[in-house]
């Protein structure tokens, strides 16, 4: 049984989590969004046999949603994180390729 | 004769079984009855079934699969099919690892009339027009037979029998375990390896599936304590003398690896869950059966098996033998049999002559000794009766380096083929090539070449996995159990640091050789092309009768993938699921395709490694089931209980159409605890209800209670309840009871992810319980419980007030599902029965009724209220849903949802859900009923139906074309089976349209 | 008895036929299609069968049958939720009673009958309600009760005792089981009789869509091949082959398990399907029962079992059948099932010219293999996408027009 890193609560079995699906974000003004923005969003998944961003919630533990980078065809998790702390590397990253 | 082991009696007058041994494990002082076939035998305390009948002189157990041959034991270890037997009501089971219990009455499965007799045997000589696959190829003409055809095949298949009217049995509990490192096997490895990680400090499991520890070193001559390094290292083991702990599990098979080392062990009915840091396998090995022609006769067994019945239970399974071996332990196994008074006939070495086993303590014997030949048929009526041999080999070189992945098989040179003549026997023993037992890491990913000279050497095994002994490799059979204990302390150290450290440590790796040259690269010598005549059907699956003939035509046909000709032939799909012909599957497939081991491939070895019963998979009943405080209430009412989702809710307490009429002209009572209940506290929680709802939310003064729909960003309707302001930044939500838990989940992704500024949620569905007082009494009822004024107009209807209701502390919402004078009441759980009790007697003046979720249905369907999830579906948006009334786009910023309801309010729906009325007392059309048009085409269908006592109809809800559905009073068709029923469309509530007696 | 059998009996020092043959890869073919399961060699067979069209190659980067072909639980119905739905299931299964016929080979369809049992009285209504589409649609199907499911079933524990006591159960007689292997057998042969060339051991590792965005070929590990029409028929890596042309999916990917127990004689005739209890459990030919549950719980590629998985179905199992507790698990294992959001396939045209979808078959693939075939034959063959897949289209996504067949899986998710 695979284990997973809770970010509050450490390694746990997996059967501990409810596995909340490839990592889809939400464009930030809904109305203004494409039709194929919005689908993309909605319905279109990458579906990766390799490392995916994926969402689960620790539900019979202590309720975190956090994210996890897992490789889909190894079933290996590279590293788990919360939302404020992928949001922050992001900005990092885009603050890093304008200087 | 020999003095330690005479043939003949001993005391129990059995042929087969000598006299007392040392390191034997029956207890000869004790006798116990069973029968087989009816008939009676004895045994000892500690015999298997099979031991105390191959004792007695019985050599046929089973009859096999397609062809009803006979078959005589060829293991002993569990490996095989051939003595499945059925005891008592457990079918399948292994006669060579079953003690005898008192009393136990065993039979043989699959053969009719009897064991001795199969009548289906006969279909041997239908055996041309059955080859491989036959079946694929007939029985399809005429197509109207073959249901008949499959029923006879049917008939014909399956092995036990299950008792279809046995009892249950209660589940025994399972067990979790945690180790830094579980040692697989207690062989000398095993214990070696165990021993070592103990003294590293290190926690241990050390999982062995006999009775004893020792390993194959229980059956040799003497059994454990005649290797002094064995006894030492187990005594130490089992005593406790280390500086970690070692808990020993016997009889227990460890027949899973799951992720990350968790592994699945039983142990009789109860199952272990073990997680472990890091592994060891010391698996061992076993015997590959060899192909040749009648190899499937009873009385040839493998080498490993004549040794367990001859060392642990004394058995001798035949009088005259012929051993055949490639290794010393053969030949070990030939003296073995000599002292104990046992006549060998011949001792057969593949290999090339040896002058120091030439001339060894055989040669006294007076057996044949010949080197260079192997077996190349059995002969014999129903039992092995003789043998005849083949030469092998020619220039004595050892073949291709396996290493350099070049083809690793030879064809025996037979320039001069000598075939000898048969020599008489009634035991083949076969100490042959042998296959590492390792199931267990293949499951874990690893591969054959990865098994190097030592853990963490090379491609390692997947990460904290190790092995030790001849899991690893079989060529060091010779060297001996003091190398096996060696081999296993190495990787019992690295284990042990892994488990500290989580890394493999290269310094662990001793420089101890173990020559990686499988007895699997070394050739077939048996080649059916040689000559085919007279050497009988050679079988390379006993399980599913599959012989090299039949894979050769598989193969021929296109099968010649490793998987294909698993499928095709169904070789290694039997019961031993390939321990007994994996390997020589893979080799003939190699050999006819003229391609390497390597690129053939393996058959993909999956979980059990043996088989597990459901019984111990499934342990104790543990469904969970959740109830309200006022369970026992409720079934002490007499209340038909029913199952919602985990819950058990009261759906009437005898008569649904009474608890209705209470409520419309008296007063109800019905426990909605399982209604989700969040609160929600600080000052976002306005813009978060402005965004998970589709109406308005900013404004909504304290005191006041708003009903809202939630929608996912589809637009899709997810749930449904009202949310109070109960303070300045304090707000309760109600969600439906199946809603509950995943509503809360829903929002606090929202929070977690953005959303959550100013906002704090709790859960408190299991907190409070909650009643919904209904019926215009209702105040009346309620008054008589609080000092708190209660009338129209310090208590309207949407508000919500914190009123003592006897004495407890309560949330109150007047609120209309029902569509009376309403209030719900919300308190701590630990209060209600007592609540409740109140009530019931507050409104015993008024004849208040208990009522359950029938009585509620119907009363919210008078009103035309809808049931998220059974009015809607996947699919339904709240415009098309008759929700549109509770979507209040305009002024609103972004919610979710708002681009498809957007959309929608355009475009206008396509489908409505709406009212409905039909004539006819009796005539309910039923929820799930097609709704129809021209040419019976569906148009739409019914999701709620029920007849209205109240107003003497049969009312509804049912999604229709918007066409149909906006022409109030129009008619339309729902189809049903026995008379399709007309009905009319009905806009708005069926009972007081106007909502007035909700305000009273 | 057969002609062929009593041939091969007098001939048995002659090496039999082959099934299907090894052929060299061209440089060029009319047609290739992605996956040698069930669904694409059905195409390939109806290509050739129907429509004459022979210059097709079916590249299969293992063994023929290696994906879910070869590792469902076999389970033959067309008792779907929605009308487009049972519409397109019942024209399978109506292909499926006369394959065996059609293809000259036995692939053992045993119409024995199957219930869907309902537990709670939403699962009652959702089986009226399937039963009435079903009906409706020329499907054989009904609601029955306790008492003539004890007549159906007799071995079903119908008593109160269970967790979830069984209220009714949805029956459809021409629903049951088949011989999965021998379907991808019995049309690669056929196929392969008609001139198409099978290769196995061929691995797509790329798609060469031009700069217009319309395929000119594919990448193998054998070599480039040249195509102006490209099928990608890999349900459970469909994801990976669109993503050869920038395409992205609605789909995740998630193992579904099952497991087989020792043969043991006959006593179960019916499928038997629990939506509650999310198991279901069929008795093949051989005497093993067949037993599967619904996709794990999180998305995976990787194809390991679980304990888990065991566990629950175990637990499950006896609540059907509490007598057997001594049955036991041989073997356990893993397909891969992509799921789209409404449980329905993605066939068809996509915004690539000549590339074509067969995929997002979730966990209802199998039985759709005939129809999937003969539709995809036909759309390739005229250009016209038929009828009966025209709800199953890529785009109904960006047209935000899903099929509502959360019964597409009785159990599943």
């Amino acid at each position: 049984m695979l284990i997973l890193c809770c970010p509050n609560c450490g390694a746990r079995n997996v059967s501990e989590f409810r596995f909340g699906g490839e990592n889809s974000p939400r464009p930030a003004l809904p109305m203004e969004a494409s039709e194929a923005e919005w689908a993309e969003y909605l319905y279109l998944r990458a579906n990766t046999m390799g490392p995916q961003v994926e969402w689960w919630y620790h539900q019979a533990g202590c309720g975190l949603w956090f994210l996890a980078e897992r490789d889909r065809a190894l079933n290996e998790v590279v590293r788990t994180f919360i939302w404020e702390d992928g949001v922050q590397e992001k900005e990092r990253e885009r603050g890093g390729e304008r200087s | 004769m020999t003095p330690d082991g005479a043939m003949g009696p001993s005391g129990g007058d059995l042929p087969g079984r000598l006299k007392k041994r040392a390191g034997e494990v029956v207890d000869r002082d004790r006798s116990i009855e069973f029968t087989f076939d009816d008939e009676t035998y004895s045994a000892h305390p500690g015999d298997t079934i099979a031991s105390a009948l191959v004792a007695a002189g019985i050599r046929v157990f089973s009859r096999s699969f397609k062809y009803h041959r006979p078959r005589g034991l060829l293991c002993c270890a569990g490996n095989c099919p051939n003595c499945l037997v059925q005891v008592g009501d457990e079918p399948n089971v292994r006669a060579c690892r079953r003690p005898v219990e008192e009393g136990m009455s065993v039979a043989a499965q699959n053969a009719w009339p009897s064991l001795r007799h199969d009548l289906m045997s006969l279909i041997q000589y239908a055996a041309p027009l059955m080859p491989v696959g036959f079946y694929y190829k007939t029985f399809m003409r005429p197509k109207k037979l073959w249901p008949l055809y499959e029923h006879v095949l049917r008939q014909a298949a399956g092995l036990g029998t299950i008792n279809t009217h046995a009892q249950e049995l209660p589940g025994a509990d399972k067990r979790y375990l945690h180790a830094d490192v579980a040692v697989i096997g207690g062989g000398p490895a095993g214990v070696g390896a165990a021993l070592a990680a103990a003294r590293e400090g290190a926690r241990v499991l050390l999982f062995d599936e006999n009775t004893d520890l020792g390993g194959h070193g229980c059956y040799r001559r003497g059994g454990v304590a005649s290797s002094a390094a064995l006894r030492s290292t187990i005594d130490a083991v089992q005593g406790g003398s280390t500086t970690g702990e070692i808990e020993v599990l016997t009889d227990t098979s460890v027949f899973g690896w799951y992720k990350h080392n968790w592994l699945g062990a039983v142990q009789g009915r109860r199952l272990f869950k073990v997680r472990a840091k890091a592994v060891v396998l010391a698996t061992g090995s076993f015997e590959r059966p060899p192909v040749f022609g009648n190899n499937d006769l009873p009385g040839i067994m493998l080498g490993s098996g004549v040794s367990r019945l001859l060392h642990q239970y004394s058995v001798a399974p035949g009088r005259r033998v012929v051993v055949v071996t490639v290794n010393d332990e053969g030949w070990e196994l030939a003296a073995d049999l000599v002292a104990a008074g046992v006549e060998v006939v011949a001792v057969v070495d593949r290999r090339p002559q040896r002058s120091e086993l030439a001339e060894g303590p055989m040669a006294q014997s007076g057996a044949t000794l010949l080197f260079s030949h192997t077996i190349w048929a059995a002969s014999g009526r129903g039992e092995v009766e003789g043998a005849r041999f083949i030469r092998v080999g020619g220039s004595g070189a050892d073949g291709a380096d396996p290493s350099a992945g070049g083809p690793t098989l030879r064809e025996p040179t037979l320039r001069e083929p000598m075939v000898r003549e048969a020599v008489a026997c009634d035991l083949i023993a076969l100490s042959t090539d042998r296959s590492p037992a390792r199931e267990l890491a293949y499951m874990a990913g690893a591969q054959d070449d990865q098994f190097g000279t030592g853990p963490g050497a090379g491609d390692t095994l997947p990460p904290g996995m190790y092995a030790a002994g001849r899991c690893r490799g079989t060529k060091g059979v010779e060297e001996g159990i003091g190398q096996d204990i060696l081999y296993g302390e190495v990787a019992g150290r690295a284990a042990a640091a892994f488990a500290r450290d989580g890394i493999d440590h290269p310094d662990n790796v001793v420089a101890v050789e173990v020559d990686r040259i499988e007895a699997e690269d070394a050739p077939c010598e048996y080649s059916p092309e040689a000559d085919s005549t007279g050497s009988g059907k050679s079988f390379v699956c006993l399980c599913e009768d599959v012989t090299d003939e039949d894979l050769q035509t598989a193969m021929a046909e296109g099968f010649d993938h490793i998987q294909l000709l698993k499928r095709y032939s169904t070789a290694t799909m039997g019961p031993c699921q390939g321990r007994m012909c994996a390997a020589e599957t893979a080799r003939i497939c190699a050999r006819t395709t003229g391609r390497t081991l390597r690129e053939v491939g393996r058959t993909t070895a999956r979980p059990p490694a043996k088989p597990v019963t459901l019984d111990a998979l499934a342990g104790q009943k543990m469904d969970p089931v959740q109830i309200t405080p006022l369970h026992d209430w409720h079934v002490d009412r007499g209340a038909n209980m029913m199952v919602a989702g985990l819950w058990l809710r009261p759906e009437h307490y005898g008569d649904a159409v009474a608890e209705v009429r209470a409520v419309r002209q008296r007063v109800g009572l019905i426990d909605v605890s399982p209604l989700g209940k969040l609160k929600l506290t600080g000052p976002g929680v306005p813009d978060l209800l402005e965004r998970i709802y589709a109406n308005q939310w900013r404004q909504l003064g304290r005191g006041r209670v708003r009903y809202g729909v939630m929608c996912n960003d589809e637009g899709v309707v997810i749930d449904d309840g009202v949310t109070a302001r109960v303070g300045d930044t304090e707000w309760y939500m109600s969600t439906t009871s199946s809603g509950a838990r995943s509503v809360f989940e829903w929002i606090e992704w929202w929070l977690q992810s953005g959303w959550g500024d100013g906002v704090h949620l709790t859960d408190l569905t299991q907190t409070y319980a909650a009643f919904n007082l209904a019926g215009p009494r209702a105040r009346q009822v309620l008054q008589k419980l609080t000092g708190r004024d209660l009338g129209n107009g310090r208590f309207p209807y949407m508000r919500v007030r914190t009123v003592r209701v006897a004495g407890v502390p309560c949330r109150v919402l007047r609120i209309g599902f029902t569509g009376e004078l309403s209030y719900e009441l919300h308190c701590p759980a630990g209060y209600a029965p007592h609540l409740w009790e109140a009530l019931m007697e507050a409104g015993e003046e008024f004849d208040l009724l208990p009522f359950g979720v029938e009585a509620q249905r119907v009363l919210r369907l008078e009103k035309g209220h809808i049931i998220v999830g059974q009015d809607t579906d996947a699919l339904s948006d709240p415009i098309s849903a008759d929700l549109g009334w509770a979507v209040k786009m305009a002024g609103k910023d972004d919610f979710l949802g708002r681009r498809a309801l957007t959309r929608i309010s355009q475009n206008g729906p396509r489908q409505r859900l709406v009212g409905f009325e039909a004539e006819g007392a009796d005539d309910v059309p039923e929820e799930g009923l097609q709704i129809v048009g021209a040419h019976d085409r569906i148009i739409g269908w019914v999701t709620s139906s029920r007849y209205s006592s109240t107003l003497g109809r049969v009312i509804g809800l049912c999604w229709l074309p918007v066409e149909i559905a906006s022409q109030s009073g129009g008619t339309f068709r729902i189809h049903r089976a026995g008379g399709d029923v007309v009905a009319r469309v009905h806009h708005g509530p069926f009972y007081d349209p106007q909502g007035e007696r909700l305000k009273l | 008895m057969s002609l062929k059998l009593i041939r091969q009996a007098l001939n048995r020092h002659r090496p039999p036929p082959r099934m299907w043959r090894a052929h060299p890869l061209k440089k060029r073919y009319d047609v290739i299609i992605i996956g040698g399961g069930a669904h694409g060699l059905a195409c390939a067979h109806y290509l050739a069968k129907d429509h004459g069209v022979t210059d097709v190659a079916v590249l299969e980067k293992s063994y023929i049958g290696s994906g879910g072909s070869g590792r469902n639980t076999a389970i033959i119905r067309a008792n779907y939720l929605t009308p487009e739905g049972v519409r397109f299931y019942h024209q399978s299964l109506m292909l499926y009673e006369d394959l065996a016929g059609e293809l000259d080979f036995n692939v053992m369809f045993s119409q024995r009958g199957h219930l869907t049992l309902a537990h709670t009285d939403g699962a009652v209504r959702t089986m009226r309600r399937r039963a009435e589409v079903n009906r409706l649609q020329g499907v054989d199907s009904r609601l029955v009760g306790p008492e003539e499911l004890a007549r159906l079933c007799p071995h079903l524990d119908l008593s109160q005792r269970p967790r979830y006591p069984i209220l009714a159960a949805l029956y459809h007689p021409p629903g049951g089981i088949i011989r999965h292997d021998a379907v991808v057998w019995g049309y690669a042969h056929q196929a392969d009789t008609r001139g198409i060339h099978i290769h196995q051991q061929t691995e797509v590792t790329g798609i060469d869509a031009g700069d217009g965005g319309a395929v000119q070929g594919v990448q193998t590990t054998r070599g480039y091949v040249e195509a102006g029409t490209v099928l990608n028929a890999t349900a459970g890596w469909g994801s990976t082959i669109a993503a050869m042309v920038d395409l992205e999916l609605p789909l995740e990917t998630f193992p579904l398990q099952a497991c087989v127990t020792e043969p043991l004689k006959p006593f179960l005739d019916t499928v038997i399907v629990s939506g509650s209890l999310h198991v279901y459990v069929s008795q093949s030919d051989r005497g093993e029962l067949v037993m599967g549950a619904s996709i794990d719980p999180y998305a995976s590629y990787s194809l390991n079992s679980s304990l888990d998985f065991l566990e629950g179905i175990a637990g499950h199992m006896l609540e059907l059948f509490p007598f057997l507790g001594e049955a036991r698990i041989l073997r356990q294992w893993a397909g891969p099932c992509e799921m789209p959001p409404d449980f329905s396939p993605l066939m068809g045209k996509t915004p690539v010219s000549g590339f074509l979808l067969d995929v997002g078959w979730g966990t209802y693939g199998f039985k759709a293999s005939p129809i999937c075939g003969k539709t995809m034959a036909q759309l390739i063959a005229t250009g016209e996408t038929p009828d009966l897949i025209a709800p199953f289209r890529l785009s109904r996504f960006a047209e935000l027009d899903l099929v509502g067949e959360k019964g597409a899986a009785s159990v599943g998710q």
